[in-house]
């Protein structure tokens, strides 16, 4: 269990303990943080569990796969350096801690 | 204390087919499932109850040994969970991105729409069903799949033949042989093209089959290009008569996008919820549970109605009229979970970003033909059967 911190467009924010091994998108919708759709519920095929990471983290995430890469691009909202699918990011270690930022659309 | 599933023996095909909306609603007011006698199947309508299912594939599974759709068009991916699912889903994946969509496909889609446009323009009428919507969807699906010297009208009559083999219950023999010839028919036009495909890779379906990181067996291939081809041709033409059906009974709504181009991608997602193209998909339940307070067991049939939790008045304001403006939301008319509709992004801009946009470009002054009828039908797959319509040429 590690915590994490999901910060919703508005700034509100909401601390979790997230199970090691789930994907961050498993982790926001079991515990009901709002914000992440997840229409297609984790088989990045619709791009609604875009979220934010701070560059220092960024780089201890497993590296973008081309399909993920391509979706990004379709995301409702604007893709910026830190742009990940939740679905696509396990929770480990490393990113212990985290604050994790929300687009303003899914 | 859970209730047992309510049964309803007054709900009959002919109702479903004729306008399911009423009945929807009567089956979404009683229970989370509902038996209704003449479709053989439990009914779920409610959105949330839905999103349950579809987050639950272990509880409520796609494979499903009674299947016709497996005896029609062999095993395909629809009919799988986890890796077996996960291994051919992954290998169609790279024709459905939707970058590789907007750079190779939307090209091709824009010719093939201006070409009927072209055939059409100085008629000033016609019934888009068979002018437009139809052989838009089905040429656009051959160059999606990489067929080779395959007619529209085949590839329309080989969609149609295997759908209503998928859905012969009373194992009519003359349903069941012309699917079998519509299968026979895309075994042989798949061995001719994918020769072509092996020897050097490219965006289409075929290809990303053929090079696939998990090698696939000849009837992978051809069970889910039978699929693709089932799923993939009625879907998106029913979406283009909707979405033009919609508007064309809207004028205020249509002035509006026509005045505002962005609002397009607005109208698509509108018209599919209004309308879902699929209305029912089945799944089946591997054990024992309970979904909202209704108790099911192992093996019961679930038909999941998605073309009912797109008009649930919880979910949806005023959910029976079609209404472009209403808030962002999601609606599940491409399912949701592991069999999420693959073919999102193509259907996204074949028909919200360059179908229906070009149409009303071209076609000025569209409105329905008063003089005529626009025929509405079905509930497993639902859309306009004919949109006739006039414009000044």
């Amino acid at each position: 269990m590690v915590k994490l911190t999901f910060v919703q467009a508005d700034g509100t924010e909401h601390q979790v303990d997230a199970t090691l091994g789930l994907s961050v998108m498993q982790v926001a919708l079991s515990q009901g943080v709002p914000g992440i759709s997840a229409e297609c519920n984790g088989s990045a095929a619709c791009a609604t569990c875009h979220v934010y990471f701070d560059a220092s983290v960024f780089d201890l995430l497993p590296a973008v796969q081309t399909h993920e890469d391509d979706m990004l691009d379709f995301a409702a909202s604007d893709r910026n350096p830190g742009s990940r699918l939740s679905c696509q990011v396990q929770v480990t270690e490393a990113i212990a801690g985290t604050r994790i930022q929300l687009p303003d659309l899914q | 204390m859970p209730k047992d599933v309510p049964h309803v023996s007054d709900i009959s095909i002919a109702m479903l087919t004729d306008d399911p909306y009423p009945c929807f609603d009567r089956v979404r007011d009683r229970a989370s499932a509902v038996w209704v006698d003449s479709a053989r199947l439990n009914l779920v309508t409610r959105f949330d109850d839905i999103m349950e299912i579809e987050r639950n594939h272990h509880i409520f599974a796609s494979t499903n040994p009674q299947s016709l759709m497996n005896t029609v068009m062999g095993h395909s991916l629809m009919r799988k969970d986890d890796e077996a699912h996960q291994i051919e889903r992954k290998a169609i994946e790279p024709s459905f991105r939707p970058g590789v969509v907007k750079q190779h496909f939307a090209p091709i889609f824009s010719v093939i729409v201006d070409e009927l446009l072209d055939g059409i323009a100085a008629k000033g009428q016609a019934d888009l069903f068979d002018a437009f919507a139809a052989p838009m969807a089905s040429h656009a699906l051959i160059e999606l799949l990489g067929l080779d010297g395959v007619g529209w009208q085949d590839l329309a009559r080989w969609s149609q033949a295997l759908m209503d083999g998928v859905g012969n219950y009373g194992a009519d023999p003359d349903i069941a042989n012309r699917a079998k010839d519509a299968s026979d028919a895309v075994d042989r036009v798949i061995d001719k093209a994918l020769p072509r495909h092996l020897k050097s890779k490219n965006p289409t379906i075929l290809s990303s089959m053929a090079h696939a990181p998990t090698l696939h067996g000849i009837n992978q291939i051809r069970a889910n290009v039978k699929v693709i081809i089932g799923g993939g041709l009625n879907e998106p033409r029913d979406a283009i008569l909707t979405s033009l059906h919609g508007l064309l009974s809207h004028p205020d709504q249509l002035a509006a996008v026509r005045a505002d181009p962005s609002l397009h991608s607005a109208v698509f997602e509108e018209a599919v919820r209004w309308v879902s193209p699929i209305g029912m998909y089945p799944r089946r339940v591997t054990c024992d549970t309970t979904l909202g307070e209704t108790p099911l067991k192992e093996g019961d049939q679930l038909g999941i109605c998605v073309g009912a939790a797109n008009r649930d008045p919880s979910r949806f304001t005023r959910p029976n009229d079609f209404d472009i403006h209403r808030p962002r939301q999601q609606h599940l008319a491409f399912g949701a979970g592991p069999h999420f509709c693959a073919g999102t992004w193509v259907a996204r801009q074949m028909v919200g970003e360059i179908a229906v946009p070009r149409l009303l470009r071209r076609l000025k002054g569209l409105r329905l033909d008063s003089q005529k009828t626009v025929q509405v039908r079905g509930w497993v797959f639902r859309g306009p059967t004919s949109l006739p319509v006039l414009w000044d040429a």
